[in-house]
């Protein structure tokens, strides 16, 4: 693809590339944000680096691709529901996303993407993987692919968050949902392969046991390197993934320094898929 | 099922039968044997107690069901009776016959239809011999499970099993390897089974290495749930009989270093469909 108004430079083959010539900063001019958005649906994860963002101007990059969302977990920091703080020092028994997962994949419809931007990081460690589900999906045999495509899939928020001790922002539990395991992209329209080890539970219609193998054999295959970009941030490096194709799984090798940034979510409204 | 000359009492809902009135040292009544093998279909494996054979009459008794074939390890065979394999354990051995769960020679293009041992010396405990139900098996997948699985094959290879054991050497054209449908139908009665295992199973056609290795390994760990099962605890001079077709068996090596020692007719199967 040729683009006019910003630098694209592919990471792999499947995921990920690096953005110049934007300042995210400042509104987006109608071709540039085209072009951003046509970079995000060819490389799934993309990237920006030194970028200095005030909350209302990371919201408003965001906003250009929809609505943002309140994140389902009672915030612990942070006062703004649209913003999540996402932290890690010395008293951190866990951090964000240490398993590969889709975001909030037990929400009834899960987010379109979320926007990181890390402010402070140690010198080395705190990588983030990212992992294309349309190359997980299209490196299954044929007869594979057919079987999973007849599937539904249990999602449920409990499965991770409860464990973590972390408790809904409202009512008694979170969200339990199903969806297909083999979705198409609203937007590309190519298949991609929707189950994660951190919310699928099981497979709708199997036994236990069926289904345990299924999804471990699966949540292997995602480990697959050649599916895989592996993103080293720096200070004030911006990344953002379309979660529904690419999952993700924070390194957390640096305990017990600090690292530190802001995450908006955006929903995924159909509306705003060619804003 | 009414037996009129023969008595059969169940193991287990799903598999077993001990048969009672029959001396297979004499050769069976048209009635007779059409009872007995009415009752191997039935109960999928059929236990006879204090019989006395020679190995011409343990001959004799498999040939009623079909062609004896000659094991691939026979080389373990009574003097001029190369049909009859020697099972035996004792102080000296490193492994026995069947340790795992396992369909007999499923590498073959035609695996045996059944086989029949016969055990002489056993020790005073252990070495029972469990068995399972592989139409119990099938019939207790999901129907997306079964659904999928009805239209896959898998490969089975000798050259595991029998590599640098029994003594076993190949032939010209190696180690013996075959394919067959995951799920196959019996050919007399008709029901599904499921038909891979953990010893000769190597893989599932036409699915990643990943996929298949997951499979099987749910399908072997599925075809040990224990209400699939019987476990025949032998005395001496008791014979098993078992459909190799809808059956896997699996040898309790629990008693080293007694002995134990018995010999198997082995009757040729058709090819799995």
């Amino acid at each position: 693809m040729a683009y006019q108004t910003i630098e694209v430079t592919k990471m792999t083959p499947h995921i990920g590339a690096e953005i110049g010539g934007v300042d995210l900063s400042r509104p987006l001019g109608n071709q540039q944000f085209q072009e951003v958005h046509d970079a995000l649906m060819e490389h799934l994860v993309i990237f920006f680096r030194d970028q200095h963002l005030t909350h209302d101007q990371h919201k408003d990059f965001a906003r250009r691709f929809g609505r943002l969302m309140i994140h389902p977990v009672k915030p612990r920091m942070g006062v703004d529901p649209e913003i999540t703080p996402i932290h890690a020092d010395e008293n951190s028994t866990h951090v964000a996303g240490e398993d590969w997962h889709t975001d909030l994949s037990f929400a009834a419809a899960p987010p379109m993407g979320s926007i990181l931007y890390i402010t402070e990081l140690p010198p080395v460690g705190g990588d983030t993987l990212f992992a294309s589900m349309y190359a997980a999906y299209e490196a299954l045999s044929p007869k594979m692919q057919d079987f999973l495509s007849g599937l539904v899939a249990v999602h449920d928020g409990e499965a991770r968050f409860r464990l973590l001790g972390l408790e809904p922002r409202s009512g008694d539990r979170f969200a339990e949902t199903e969806h297909p395991i083999v979705r198409a992209h609203p937007v590309t329209g190519r298949k991609l392969l929707f189950v994660n080890q951190e919310f699928t539970t099981r497979i709708k219609g199997l036994n236990k046991v069926e289904s345990d193998a299924l999804l471990h054999m699966l949540w292997r295959h995602i480990e697959t390197p050649e599916l895989h970009c592996r993103f080293r941030w720096r200070e004030n490096s911006v990344a953002f993934w379309d979660n529904r194709c690419a999952q993700h799984t924070a390194m957390w090798d640096y305990f017990p320094q600090r690292r530190h940034g802001w995450r908006v979510t955006i929903e995924d409204d159909p509306v705003h898929y060619r804003a | 099922m009414a037996y009129q000359t023969i008595e059969v009492t169940k193991l287990t809902p799903h598999i077993g039968a001990e048969i009672g009135g029959v001396d297979l040292s004499r050769p069976l009544g048209n009635q007779q044997f059409q009872e007995v093998h009415d009752a191997l279909m039935e109960n999928l494996v059929i236990f006879f107690r204090d019989q006395h054979l020679t190995h011409d009459q343990h001959k004799d008794f498999g040939r009623l069901f079909g062609n004896l074939v000659a094991h691939p390890a026979s080389r373990h065979s009574p003097e001029g009776h190369p049909e009859i394999l020697t099972i035996h354990a004792d102080e000296s051995s490193k492994h026995v016959a069947g340790e795992e769960w396992h369909s007999d020679v499923s590498c073959d293009a035609n695996p045996p239809m059944g086989s029949i041992l016969y055990l002489t010396e056993i020790p005073e405990t252990g070495g029972d011999t469990l068995f399972a139900s592989m139409y119990a098996a099938y019939d207790k997948l999901s129907e997306p499970m079964k659904g999928f699985l009805d239209g896959l094959t898998a490969t089975h290879d000798g050259e595991p099993v029998y590599r640098g054991r029994f003594g076993y050497t190949p032939g010209d054209k190696g180690f013996p390897r075959a394919e067959h449908p995951v799920v196959r139908t019996h050919p007399v009665t008709g029901r599904k089974a499921l038909f891979v295992n953990g010893n000769f199973t190597t893989k599932i056609n036409g699915l990643t290495r990943l996929e298949s290795d997951a499979l099987l390994q749910m399908l072997c760990r599925h075809a040990e749930t224990p209400e699939f099962h019987c476990r025949f605890r032998w005395q001496k001079n008791s014979v098993a009989f078992w459909d190799n077709r809808c059956v896997q068996h699996h040898a309790m090596w629990d008693y080293y270093p007694q002995r134990r020692h018995g010999y198997r007719v082995t009757i040729e199967g058709d090819r799995p469909f």
